[in-house]
Parts: C-alpha cells; sequence; structure tokens
C-alpha cells in the first residue's frame, strides 16, 4: 500500500481490538451468503402485520408518512422552471412559451425522458 | 461549505471512565461521535462507506467517509460507488452500519478488548423496530457495549434549542434533513410522534434535482456535475424565494435583478491554439520538394516515350522493307514469302503498317483527327458491310460484324454531337426570345419570372417532401420523437408496401381480369425495389428552376433562392459550427438557485405527493389528539427550524408566510431556526447523555433480552427531565 494511503489511514483495518466478532469472522470472504437485510419496504410490511395483529393506538413509520397537499399543484415548466401553461402532447412536458417549445420539440427522446423522470412522469418499461 | 468532516484520531479514548456515555449522531448524511458533555463531536464524517479494490495489490478495501479524492486515485472504484447504510432515514444495512461504527469507534481512539461505554444513538422518528433491534444486537453482540440509548435527533435539537431560550416547552420543530423532513410537535417539554408527519423530501433530493437540471442544461459538461459539486453549489448559491411565482417572473422577463441574482461558475477554459500559418521558407523548401518529384516523373514519362518512339520506329522500317521486298517478289511466290514472316497477306501488312504510324503519330503528340477522316471514307472503312454474308469467309463475318458495329458507334456518337448542337441552338433561341420580353417590359417579366420561381420551387419542395417522408398531415415535419413504424417509411415505399400485401392477398377474389389492360403491367415496374430510389437523372422541373433561378440571379440583385434562405436559418443555432468561446464553458445558475430548494415547499415538482414544509405545521396540529385551541396557537408562535436543509437564506421568511396561510387569519406565528441547524442534535444528545437522569433511559442486553421485541417497540426516550 502507498505511503500516503497509510499516513492517511483511510483504509478501514481488518482487526480491530474493541471488537468481539470480527468482520472477516461475521461476513466471510468469497462465501456466497443470501442477502442477509431487508429492504425498507420489507421492513415496513412486516410493521403492518404486526399492527394488523395487534392494533394500537402507537405512531409507526408508515402513519406519520404526510398526506397530500391540499392546495392545487401549479405547473412549472420542465425546462426553464418557469410558470408553464402549456404542456406538448407529443412529449408531455410542460413549458412555458414558444421558445421553451422549439426547445422542447428539438430535445433528443433521452433528454425529454430525464426531464420526465425529474417529476416521476417518465415512461417505464417493464 | 458548512459541513467539515473530522477524523483526526483521538488519543484520550482511555482518559474517561467507563461510565462515560458516547453519544453518536447517526444521521443519513454525516455521522457525529463524541463524548457526552461536551459541545462539540470529536469526530464527523460522511456517513458513506466505499468498497473499491486496491489497484496495486488487488484486495478488496473498505474506506469509510470521504477523504481527499486524490488519494483514491490508488483504488479502483469503477465497480462500487459510494454507499449508505440507510434506506430514506432508516438504517437498514447493518454490514455496512458496522464498518461505520468501525471507522466511529476507531478514530475515537478505542482501545481495549470492548467498547465499555454506554452509548446514546440517535434514530428516525417511529423507527421501525426491525432496524432498532438490529442496531442494538450489533452494539451489544460486536462492540460489547454495556448499555444504550436511542433518542430522536430533531428531538435533542429542539430541546437544546429551548434550554438556549431560543423555543418555548410548547413548540413545533420543523426539521428538513437529507433524506425526509419532519415535523415534531412538543406539547409540555416532550414530543408527540402521533401528531408529527413526515414527507420523504430532503437536501438529498435538493442536490440530485441540481444536479439532474444542470447535466440536462450542459449536456456537454455533464462529467463535472458530480454529486459532491452539486452539493457544494447547493450550499453555496441556493436560496428559497419568498414567492416562487414573483421571483421567477423576474428571471423571465429578464429584469435587471434577475442578472445580479444569477451567479456564473466559469470552467477552467484554455483558447484553442490557433495553428500559424507556416513560413515562406517552408512554402518554398515543399514547393521545391514537389517540384522536383514531378520533374522526375516527368523524365521518366520522357525516357519512356523515347524508348518506345524508337520501337515503333524500329518496327515501321521492318515493316517498310517488306513491303518493299514483297513488290519485287514474283506474283507465285508471294504466300510462300509471307508464310516465313508470319503474315497472310499484303493488306495485312499494309493494315500493320498504319496501325504501326498512327501509333507512331500519337506517341509523338500529334493531332490525329481520326474522327473526321471515316466519315469521307465509310464505304472504305466498312468494305465488308455491303457484300452478302454467304460470300464471305468466316473470318469475314467476324470482321463484319465488328464493322458493324463501330459503324453503329459511330454513327450514334455523331447524332448526340448532333443533338446537342441543336440544343445549344434552341437554348440560345430562348434566350433570345426572353432578353427580348424584357427588354420590352422589364417589371413584368420580372414579376412573372418571379411567379414561375415561386411555383416550381412548392412544386419540387412538395415532391421532395412526399418524397422522403409522407405523412404531413399535421404540418410539423424535423424533430424525430416517437417515430413510430408507420413513419419511417417514405410514401413511394408505402405505396409499394401496399401494392406488395394486395398482390398477394388478394388471389383468386373474383374474375381474374388482370393483364386485360396494357396499364396493368405497369404495377410491376411500380412493385419494383429500383422504384424505390428513382434516379432519373435530374427531372425537367428542377432543370427549369435552376435556369429561372440563374436567371433571376443574373437580372435581380434582391434575389435570394429560397432552399438559401431555409438553410440559413439551422446553421446559426448549430453550435458546433462554431470554434468553443469562454461562454460555452461557464455554467449559469439563475432560476435554478431556488427552483432546487423549492421542492422541500413543493414536494410534488419531483413527483412526491405530499404536503411541503410549510403545510406540514398544520397537519401536524390537525393529528393532535388533544383539541385545546390554546396549545395550537402555543404550537404556532414557535417553530424551530433545524436540521441540514434549513440553512437556505430565506427559509424562514417563507415559512412562515406559508404557515400563515394555514392558519386563522390573526394568530401569531414565530419561525426561528435553531443556533446551529447541523450540530444542534449532537448537542442536544451530549448535554442529556451527561445528566444524571440519563442512565434511568438506557437499557442493558439482558433488558432487551428478557422483555423481548415488543418491549423494545414501544421503548421511548423521556427528553424532559
Amino acid at each position: 500500500m502507498e505511503r500516503e494511503v497509510v499516513e492517511a489511514e483511510m483504509v478501514l483495518p481488518t482487526e480491530l481490538s474493541f471488537k468481539r466478532i470480527q468482520a472477516y469472522e461475521k461476513y466471510p470472504k468469497g462465501q456466497a451468503r443470501s442477502r442477509h437485510w431487508k429492504h425498507l419496504k420489507q421492513i415496513l410490511q412486516a410493521e403492518r402485520e404486526y399492527q394488523q395483529l395487534n392494533p394500537s393506538d402507537e405512531p409507526t413509520y408508515s402513519s406519520i408518512e404526510s398526506p397530500p397537499s391540499l392546495r392545487p399543484p401549479k405547473k412549472i415548466c420542465d425546462i426553464t422552471g418557469f410558470e408553464a401553461p402549456y404542456s406538448d402532447p407529443r412529449t408531455k412536458l410542460h413549458y412555458a412559451n414558444t421558445e421553451v417549445f422549439k426547445q422542447v420539440r428539438s430535445l433528443p427522446n433521452e433528454h425529454v425522458q430525464r426531464y420526465l423522470a425529474l417529476r416521476n412522469a417518465q415512461v417505464v418499461l417493464r | 461549505m458548512p459541513f467539515i468532516s473530522k477524523t483526526q484520531r483521538q488519543t484520550d479514548y482511555h482518559l474517561f471512565p467507563p461510565s462515560h456515555p458516547i453519544v453518536i449522531d447517526n444521521g443519513a448524511s454525516y455521522l457525529r461521535i463524541g463524548w457526552a458533555g461536551e459541545t462539540e463531536p470529536r469526530v464527523i464524517f460522511r456517513n458513506i462507506v466505499q468498497r473499491p479494490r486496491h489497484k496495486a495489490t488487488g484486495e478488496t478495501v473498505t474506506i469509510v467517509g470521504d477523504h481527499d479524492p486524490a488519494l483514491l486515485r490508488y483504488f479502483d472504484c469503477t465497480r462500487s460507488g459510494p454507499r449508505s447504510a440507510f434506506d430514506s432515514n432508516v438504517v437498514y444495512q447493518f454490514e455496512i452500519m458496522e464498518y461505520i461504527l468501525d471507522f466511529a469507534f476507531d478514530r475515537l481512539g478505542a482501545t481495549g478488548t470492548q467498547i465499555n461505554h454506554p452509548i446514546l444513538i440517535t434514530e428516525c422518528v417511529c423507527n421501525p423496530v426491525q432496524s432498532r433491534s438490529k442496531m442494538a444486537e450489533l452494539l451489544f453482540e460486536t462492540y460489547g457495549v454495556p448499555s444504550i440509548a436511542f433518542g430522536v435527533d430533531a428531538a435533542f435539537s429542539y430541546k437544546y434549542n429551548q434550554q438556549l431560550g431560543i423555543c418555548d416547552k410548547d413548540g413545533l420543530a420543523l426539521c428538513p434533513g437529507f433524506s425526509t423532513t419532519h415535523s415534531i410537535p412538543f406539547v409540555g417539554g416532550e414530543p408527540v410522534y402521533k401528531a408529527s408527519c413526515r414527507t420523504n423530501v430532503g437536501g438529498y433530493h435538493i442536490t440530485d434535482y441540481l444536479k439532474q437540471l444542470l447535466s440536462l442544461k450542459y449536456p456537454y459538461h455533464m462529467a463535472r456535475f458530480t454529486w459532491e459539486k452539486a452539493e457544494d453549489l447547493k450550499m453555496e448559491h441556493c436560496y428559497i424565494a419568498f414567492d416562487y411565482a414573483t421571483e421567477v417572473k423576474l428571471f423571465q422577463q429578464g429584469a435587471k435583478e434577475a442578472d445580479e441574482k444569477t451567479r456564473c461558475w466559469q470552467l477552467p477554459w484554455v483558447p484553442p491554439v490557433v495553428e500559424e500559418p507556416p513560413s515562406e521558407e517552408e512554402l518554398a523548401r515543399k514547393a521545391a520538394i514537389k517540384e522536383r518529384q514531378g520533374q522526375r516523373l516527368r523524365d521518366m514519362a520522357e525516357a519512356k516515350r523515347t524508348s518506345k518512339i524508337n520501337e515503333l520506329e524500329n518496327e515501321l522500317q521492318g515493316l517498310e522493307f517488306l513491303l518493299q521486298q514483297l513488290a519485287t517478289v514474283p506474283e507465285d511466290d508471294i504466300s510462300s514469302f509471307l508464310s516465313t514472316t508470319g503474315y497472310v497477306s499484303k493488306q495485312e501488312i499494309e493494315a500493320a503498317v498504319s496501325k504501326v504510324t498512327q501509333s507512331l503519330r500519337k506517341t509523338r503528340g500529334e493531332q490525329i483527327d481520326a474522327e473526321e477522316k471515316p466519315e469521307a471514307s465509310a464505304a472504305e472503312k466498312y468494305p465488308l458491310l455491303d457484300i452478302p454474308d454467304n460470300m464471305l469467309t468466316p473470318e469475314q463475318v467476324k470482321e463484319k460484324k465488328r464493322q458493324l458495329f463501330l459503324k453503329t458507334t459511330s454513327e450514334g456518337r455523331q447524332r448526340a454531337k448532333q443533338k446537342r448542337f441543336e440544343e445549344e441552338i434552341e437554348r440560345e433561341r430562348q434566350n433570345q426570345q426572353e432578353e427580348e420580353r424584357r427588354l420590352e417590359n422589364p417589371d413584368l417579366y420580372l414579376e412573372q419570372l418571379h411567379v414561375k420561381h415561386k411555383e416550381l420551387t412548392e412544386r419540387v419542395e412538395q415532391r421532395k417532401r412526399l418524397k422522403t417522408n409522407g405523412n404531413h398531415s399535421n404540418g410539423n415535419n424535423g424533430t424525430a420523437l416517437g417515430v413510430g413504424r408507420g413513419e419511417r417509411l417514405s410514401a413511394a415505399q408505402k405505396e409499394r408496401m401496399r401494392l406488395l400485401t394486395t398482390a398477394a392477398f388478394d388471389r383468386g377474389k373474383g374474375e381474374d381480369t388482370f393483364g386485360a389492360r396494357d396499364e396493368d403491367w405497369q404495377l410491376y415496374k411500380l412493385m419494383s425495389k429500383d422504384n424505390e430510389d428513382d434516379d432519373e437523372g435530374p427531372d425537367p422541373e428542377e432543370a427549369e428552376l435552376f435556369r429561372i433561378s440563374a436567371r433571376l440571379r443574373e437580372i435581380d440583385p434582391t434575389f435570394v433562392p429560397k432552399s438559401e434562405v431555409e438553410n440559413a436559418q439551422p446553421v446559426i443555432e448549430v453550435p458546433k459550427s462554431r470554434p468553443m468561446t469562454q461562454e460555452d464553458f461557464q455554467i449559469l445558475l439563475g432560476v435554478e438557485r431556488f427552483r432546487c430548494p423549492e421542492i422541500l415547499f413543493n414536494p410534488n415538482r419531483i413527483g412526491i405527493h405530499q404536503v411541503g414544509l410549510d403545510e406540514m405545521p398544520s397537519v401536524s396540529i390537525r393529528r393532535l389528539p388533544s383539541d385545546s385551541q390554546q396549545i395550537k396557537e402555543k404550537l404556532c408562535c414557535s417553530i424551530l427550524v433545524t436540521g441540514g436543509s434549513s440553512l437556505f437564506p430565506g427559509i424562514t421568511e417563507r415559512l412562515e408566510a406559508g404557515v400563515r396561510m394555514t392558519r386563522p387569519c390573526g394568530s401569531t406565528i414565530k419561525v426561528v431556526r435553531a443556533s446551529d441547524p447541523v450540530l444542534d442534535a449532537w448537542r442536544g444528545a451530549s448535554a442529556y447523555a451527561a445528566s444524571p437522569h440519563f442512565a434511568t433511559q438506557t437499557f442493558s442486553k439482558q433488558d432487551m433480552y428478557q422483555k423481548g421485541e415488543d418491549w423494545l417497540r414501544g421503548y421511548q426516550f423521556t427528553y424532559s427531565q
């Protein structure tokens, strides 16, 4: 290992005296192990199942989620951020004026999709 | 940059007695660890892990936190990016969490065989029990921690600011963090989680939004917008507009304020090197070399020519000598004499002589007007043509065929020449006529010409359009967006496909009358593939158009052909056609400065359909179990914003205005920012861990395993002493 790297101590040592079980013992190298963690979705699903069995008034991670807004959403030009009175039926992008429209029509499809992805409205191929 | 990592290894670990708690603020972006009772955390680093491969040795190493990017050049990071233990604000990957804690304790200077200190670690509001128990298990089993307490960072921050007198006992903590934003009401100094709410928007989303917007705006500089750079830009330049609509209007109208608010980031730019024209000497030297080479080639050609001339002269002399000899030879001996020379007849020798003389003249560079001659002596040249076949030997028949061919081709050439000549005359005549017409009435003539030009251009354009792209019913062409299957074929191609399909499927329907009319056979011509791109040469209309525009250009100085006008437009817009300038390397931050943080207030801008920051207090108040109007009013009098994303300038003003809209008219609303939105949570936690009351809040390994998961689910830290 290079001197600067050693001096910066950026690499985590594999053996740490204050640990009872070292990481390499827990997660042996080169051994295919099944995924030992759950996604947040799975964790929350387990919580919901528990809630159904033991109904209680206690708040949970899912129950404190915010509701949708009551205010009418304003359309914003996807390209410029201006207020957008129009939307393009072909690309589904919102746009503010004719100049932006010209730009919208000249965008490659990949960019259109990326703009749409910004507000989670892209075309998803399954 | 407000967030700076502190990863210096501490040396005073052994000075702290085992009862002294360690405090960890385990935030999704940064982890802060230090000793209870102190005002500053000892170690701060980004809560990420990278597992790159060391280039020299090839071993996979673990790197926690952010380091000097220059040092990362020794590692191959292509296969694994920075990873976080968090999904949203919940810890879910405990392997990564373990590396992070390893690093944290290591940098705190931990020695001995276990971490023999109570630990206070933060978690999110209503952390799922699975995550909480895993975290406790990790701390107990792997590090041998004697006891643990879990608390909520926003609550610690609120309590800390309450002690500083910034907010009241009853109030509301609004905490826009890294991945989520929380609103937690406090009643009687205790958080009411039941009434809290969480919107899944935070600093992460703002940075990502900025990064995406900039890389879409400047696709050429995409590689410049790394996560770290976007984060820096966000912290340095982003602010919250008091009213988005009016602020954006400024930019839309191009007001002066907008220019002042636009930030410019000049990327390093080196002007392209202008190539110097080669010097005189260089040019002269090159020309000399070229000249020398040319001379050599010329010499070679000359030598070859002389040798060929010599050869031909020799041959000619030989042949002439032969002829002379032949003249002296008696009639009867001719054939025997000829058999020795290899020629069959005298004519043949003569033919050979003429051939050699011709090629000799050619090589000597003399003019041969072979073209003119045969006209006069067609009969001579093609002597065999008038003799019937049956009178000729097989060789002569062959010869006759050859002569016939030669005659027809030369005649064809002649005809073409004649035609060209006639056309020339015709054109001349036409021009003359036009000139006369023009001289008669110049204006009328010009007008007529213009009309004709316009008509023709339209017709030609129309045909071109039809050829390239069939359906133009919607009137917009050019942009190739959403090209369907049908649109790819031109009109002619489509027609061909239609004909083919009808031919394939229409068989045997009714009486077959195909072929009754001659036009039917045209079908095959239409069907054939050659029809697709018919190169019938320049079609008459186009030729006429060309002629007229040339004429117009001649007599009308203001005339500009339409095709040129159309072509001129897009050329300006294409940036590639001009060299890159300094302006092309400027990143302008205008609307983006407040557009990105605006998603805190309008999460639906990025497709998250939840209430924004300014509506969250009213949601919390609605969810409050007690109906007391007094409490509700009190809450709004002490709204504390804390958390990393509350550092944007203008957030308190905007919040006050936003909350006012959701509250009854005339109610007092007070929004304050935490004294230090980033570090207050750790400081609050540190103060709690130092109080004697802390020991009653912790639980040990035995507690956890005896009381079980249900108990852990209900575990709650009490913040009021």
